[in-house]
């Protein structure tokens, strides 16, 4: 995302009780992607592997589990975790309603929304060793996890997709 | 009078299931045929004959042993037939069995098996078509609701993960599905590997008859006591035998001298 705002952000944690169908994440991340103020997003849950991992059936592809998109603005990532937890930065403090909404909107089951530092602001020692001695934007310190491919699983979304 | 085994202390119904379950006394709620219990373990097709690993036990010329006179062998250790296994994920969402009173059920009502238990999964071995049967006594009765367990012999992920949002538990190789009728199917054996036709293993159950029918406490459903910080906790019989337990090993255990 690439929102400015003079404003103090906030991060919050979307927690909902049951794990996300792809169309319900897609879904809920359209709504809370139009609610607008979106600085960084977030999506964590446990992967879902295109083959069978291990065993007498290693190897054989899951059909499930291929061609599921996240389209989000202007962009398109591959849905890689079933969706179970969503963080997000937002522009101010006000900006958390509207997302409250959108989830009450979308989600089918009780979700808890919290409050807190979720991004790391420093660079961590993984960090160092993906990125370097010097993070051009700082804003990708906490997104990816150090395995992660940046091209593969991050998205830069421009900020025309908000309502606000 | 006749000795009648007590198999688990508990006034809960949670206690009452755990009795269930090592009794064997266990409510049928479906039926799942042979050829299908057979098709989602995955060791033969339905139909074939049973590999063996030795000839039958009538052939060989069994050593004179006396406990070979007092016990007889099971259907697949007279036949000679391989060992397998059939293992089941549990969710901790208040799944009927949890891996513990497997291991008791198979233990106690399984001749000829080998319970395993691990904090997420439980598995028997026996000879197969010993453990074909026992499988199928699994999936049929109240031990298994096809929701909340599922046959699971590799990637068992899912026990303590939150549920779908259609209430199965998780699974990362998709083996099971809810079918648009209300039923669960599995569509890949229990080592994912896909079947040729879908196989109906029945409907999940409610929230209610599974919190009705779990053998596992839970703070939200039937807890040991009420929550820890209670001012005053009522501890179900069971855990009030397991402290007693702990106390009597702890100070036989301990001894200074």
């Amino acid at each position: 995302m690439v929102t400015k705002s003079d404003t103090e952000s906030v991060q919050i944690e979307i927690f909902p009780q049951r794990f996300l169908k792809p169309d319900t994440a897609q879904r809920l991340l359209e709504e809370i992607y139009r609610s607008g103020g979106i600085l960084r997003i977030m999506i964590q849950g446990p992967n879902l592997p295109k083959s069978v991992p291990y065993g007498p059936g290693k190897g054989i592809p899951i059909e499930e589990h291929m061609n599921m998109l996240l389209e989000l603005g202007d962009s398109a990532l591959e849905l890689r975790v079933k969706v179970g937890r969503i963080w997000l930065e937002l522009e101010s403090e006000e900006k958390i309603e509207g997302v409250k909404a959108a989830c009450e909107r979308v989600l089918p089951c009780t979700f808890t929304i919290k409050r807190k530092q979720l991004f790391h602001t420093k660079p961590t020692v993984s960090d160092y060793a993906k990125y370097g001695s010097e993070v051009e934007d700082k804003r990708i310190l906490g997104l990816v996890d150090p395995k992660a491919k940046r091209e593969r699983d991050l998205a830069i979304l421009s900020d025309t997709g908000g309502d606000t | 009078m006749a000795y009648k085994p007590q198999y688990y202390p508990g006034t809960t119904s949670v206690g009452k299931n755990r009795r269930k379950h090592m009794s064997g006394d266990l409510e049928k709620l479906r039926d799942i045929s042979d050829a299908d219990v057979v098709t989602i373990m995955g060791h033969r097709a339905p139909g074939a004959d049973y590999p063996s690993t030795h000839p039958p036990l009538a052939e060989m010329g069994e050593p004179d042993c006396p406990i070979r006179q007092i016990v007889t062998p099971t259907p697949g250790a007279a036949a000679g037939d391989r060992i397998r296994y059939s293992q089941f994920a549990d969710s901790m969402y208040n799944a009927p069995a949890i891996p513990y009173f497997r291991s008791y059920w198979a233990a106690i009502n399984c001749r000829g098996s080998d319970p395993g238990t691990l904090s997420g999964r439980q598995i028997v071995e026996a000879r197969e078509r010993d453990i074909e049967q026992y499988t199928k006594i699994m999936m049929d009765t109240e031990m298994c609701d096809p929701a909340l367990a599922t046959m699971r012999g590799c990637t068992v992920h899912g026990h303590s993960l939150r549920l779908d949002e259609d209430g199965m538990m998780f699974d990362m190789l998709a083996r099971t599905e809810l079918g648009s009728d209300g039923n669960v199917y599995y569509v890949k054996d229990q080592v994912g590997i896909p079947l040729d036709r879908k196989v109906n293993a029945g409907k999940p159950m409610s929230e209610a008859e599974a919190k009705k029918r779990t053998t596992i406490f839970r703070c939200d459903n039937v807890s040991f006591g009420g929550p820890c910080t209670a001012d005053k906790r009522t501890l179900d019989e069971g855990l009030v035998t397991l402290h007693h337990m702990w106390e009597r090993r702890s100070k036989w255990g301990f001894r200074p001298e």
